[in-house]
């Protein structure tokens, strides 16, 4: 299938609601925008209606009420013609254990109108792109967490969708294997393929994305590219510690050009100076310059960013699970 | 708006129902032992039930004077629908672990999802009704309606299997989960009790006798019946009310298995 139009929607979501029994609106009147061609981060916790949504736009569930596109169809009115424009890798790799890797994807293949001998050949191409060849044959009840995950990912591929949903692909993983998949997502926007993609990870959704939406009680709380979500809730701060806390003001007055200069909290680290500054990682090099020309010793420079986690409890007032302490460059 | 892309064509409804036939065999044809118990309950309830009431055939309006070849066909029917009933147990476990979701998200029409299973089931059926026959024939059931009752029974089981499946199907998409799976079974027992299994209608008394006649699944025996009951002999008239049985019984069940896959998806 040739690649959507990069200017059009690939999803397309106004004023959606999808509401459970007892009155849970899991999705609160969502409204979204996915570009062609472009990776879009969903980031929010558990529960925060992440999976409901992708479920809505694969097909599986039925909004309450707004309307939702894929590729430019009605998931409800037109929900045939948006199932053979997407691929989806849930949120369990529901793989059949007694079959194996390549009996899998002939079966997707048959699933969505690969001929026999069109199968065979998809199956080997995949398996080869997943780095699963030798494994291909073998059942799948004994691969591991991330041999599953990359055999969902090459089912999800098999008719070479235009838009590609992954629900928490990466959960469970360990570290190599994230970053597996993480290359091949990247290499398949490349290609063309318009992904959406879940995830309660920051560091996913930074990797990834091209634009992040943040979503926390079924609405969409902020969205954009992860470096215009970060500036909205401040510079990176330089940090600045000197061998002697009487060179401080000295350093304060050599690191002004540089951004704006915090002054000392009453109480706090004389030998510590902190300037805001938008160059961030950039500012390391022109700071030690500036403070060699004026003598000053220093013990440590380094660059605090906000983090996707900063953004997020600044829009939603809570942090999530697990997230990170604030990014940091040192020299 | 998204310039829609041309779409690729719509998947082949036999190549799917092949596919999904086959991953189903998987289930016995992968695990050792797997048609084991579904094979040897049928056989031992054929003995016991041959053994306990055979005396049942001196009373008066029995068509037969063998009780194992008037239990045969119960049997057949029993290891059939267990068979069937399994597809349900089956789905509701791919629902559970989101294999189901798979397929919903691909562009085949939902009775096509159901077709391949139901067909794995009415395949996996033949192992233990084949059994039954071999044992009962061996123990001196007779093949007293010779092939075109042999056909007739394996019409009535393999049908009766269907239904089991849809029944099955209905369930695990109502439920969703795997603990569904006795009620899909007590489905099938329930069914078959209430109907003319150990002894004919004339001889059935009370509640029993109403539910028996209203039954569909006494049709259903009946018609399986011709192969091996003497007082059944195949025909037109023995054979219609078992097929419009089961026609009404497949109508019925799978009309309630599709509105069940509607409420699964968009």
């Amino acid at each position: 299938m040739p690649p959507l139009d990069a200017a059009a929607p690939a999803v397309e979501v106004r004023g959606l609601v999808r509401e459970f029994k007892g009155g849970i609106r899991a999705v609160d009147g969502l409204d979204l925008e996915v570009r062609g061609g472009e990776i879009y981060g969903f980031l929010g916790p558990n529960g925060a209606g992440k999976t409901t949504l992708v479920r809505i736009l694969t097909t599986l569930l039925r909004p309450t009420s707004g309307s939702a596109r894929v590729a430019g169809y009605d998931v409800v009115t037109d929900a045939d013609r948006v199932r053979r424009s997407i691929g989806v890798a849930l949120q369990e790799a529901a793989i059949d254990p007694l079959m194996t890797g390549r009996e899998l994807l002939r079966m997707q293949g048959a699933l969505h109108a690969l001929r026999g001998s069109e199968a065979k050949r998809r199956a080997s191409e995949l398996l080869d792109r997943v780095g699963l060849t030798t494994a291909g044959d073998r059942r799948v009840g004994g691969y591991s967490g991330g041999m599953r995950r990359r055999l969902d990912l090459a089912l999800a591929l098999v008719h070479r969708p235009d838009v590609l949903f992954l629900d928490e692909p990466t959960t469970g993983l360990d570290p190599t294997s994230r970053a597996a998949l993480w290359r091949e997502v990247r290499s398949l926007n490349d290609e063309g393929t318009t992904v959406f993609l879940t995830t309660q990870y920051l560091e996913e959704a930074e990797q990834l994305a091209d634009r992040v939406g943040i979503i926390a009680g079924g609405r969409l709380e902020a969205e954009g590219t992860p470096d215009v979500l970060k500036a909205r809730v401040g510079e990176p701060m330089l940090i600045v510690t000197v061998d002697d806390p009487a060179d401080a003001d000295a350093a304060r007055e050599a690191l002004r050009e540089l951004g704006r200069v915090e002054p000392c909290a009453p109480g706090g680290t004389p030998e510590r100076v902190v300037v805001r500054t938008v160059r961030g990682k950039e500012a390391i090099p022109p700071a030690i310059r500036a403070l060699d020309e004026r003598g000053v010793a220093v013990a440590s420079v380094e660059v605090e960013s906000p983090t996707l986690d900063d953004v997020f409890a600044a829009v939603t007032g809570s942090r999530l699970e697990g997230a990170a302490e604030p990014e940091s460059a040192a020299a | 708006m998204a310039s829609a892309p041309a779409l690729p064509a719509a998947p082949g409804t036999l190549a799917v129902i092949g596919v999904l036939w086959r991953r189903s065999l998987n289930e016995v044809v992968r695990v050792r032992g797997a048609l084991l118990p579904a094979t040897v309950a049928p056989v031992v309830f054929l003995l016991g039930m041959s053994g306990q009431f055979s005396r049942l055939t001196g009373l008066e309006g029995f068509p037969t004077d063998s009780y194992l070849s008037w239990i045969v066909p119960l049997s057949c029917l029993q290891a059939a629908g267990f068979a069937g009933a399994a597809t349900g147990a089956n789905l509701a476990r791919d629902i559970e672990q989101g294999w189901f979701d798979r397929l919903l998200v691909s562009p085949v029409p939902r009775p096509v999802l159901v077709a391949g299973p139901i067909l794995g089931a009415i395949t996996r059926c033949l192992v233990p009704t084949t059994v039954v026959l071999v044992v009962g024939f061996l123990l001196g059931a007779e093949l007293t309606g010779g092939l075109l009752g042999l056909l007739a029974l394996y019409l009535a089981a393999t049908a009766f299997c269907a239904v089991a499946g849809l029944w099955g199907v209905f369930m695990a998409v109502i439920f969703r989960t795997q603990q569904a799976g006795p009620l899909m079974q007590q489905g099938v027992f329930v069914a078959v009790f209430l109907s003319t299994a150990y002894t004919p209608q004339a001889l059935l008394r009370g509640w029993l006798e109403g539910a028996a006649a209203y039954n569909p699944v006494t049709y259903v025996l009946e018609l399986g019946r011709q192969a091996t009951v003497s007082g059944i002999e195949p025909s037109l008239a023995n054979t219609w009310p078992g097929l419009a049985a089961l026609g009404g019984l497949l109508a019925c069940f799978g009309a309630l298995a599709m509105l069940g896959l509607r409420r699964m998806g968009a």
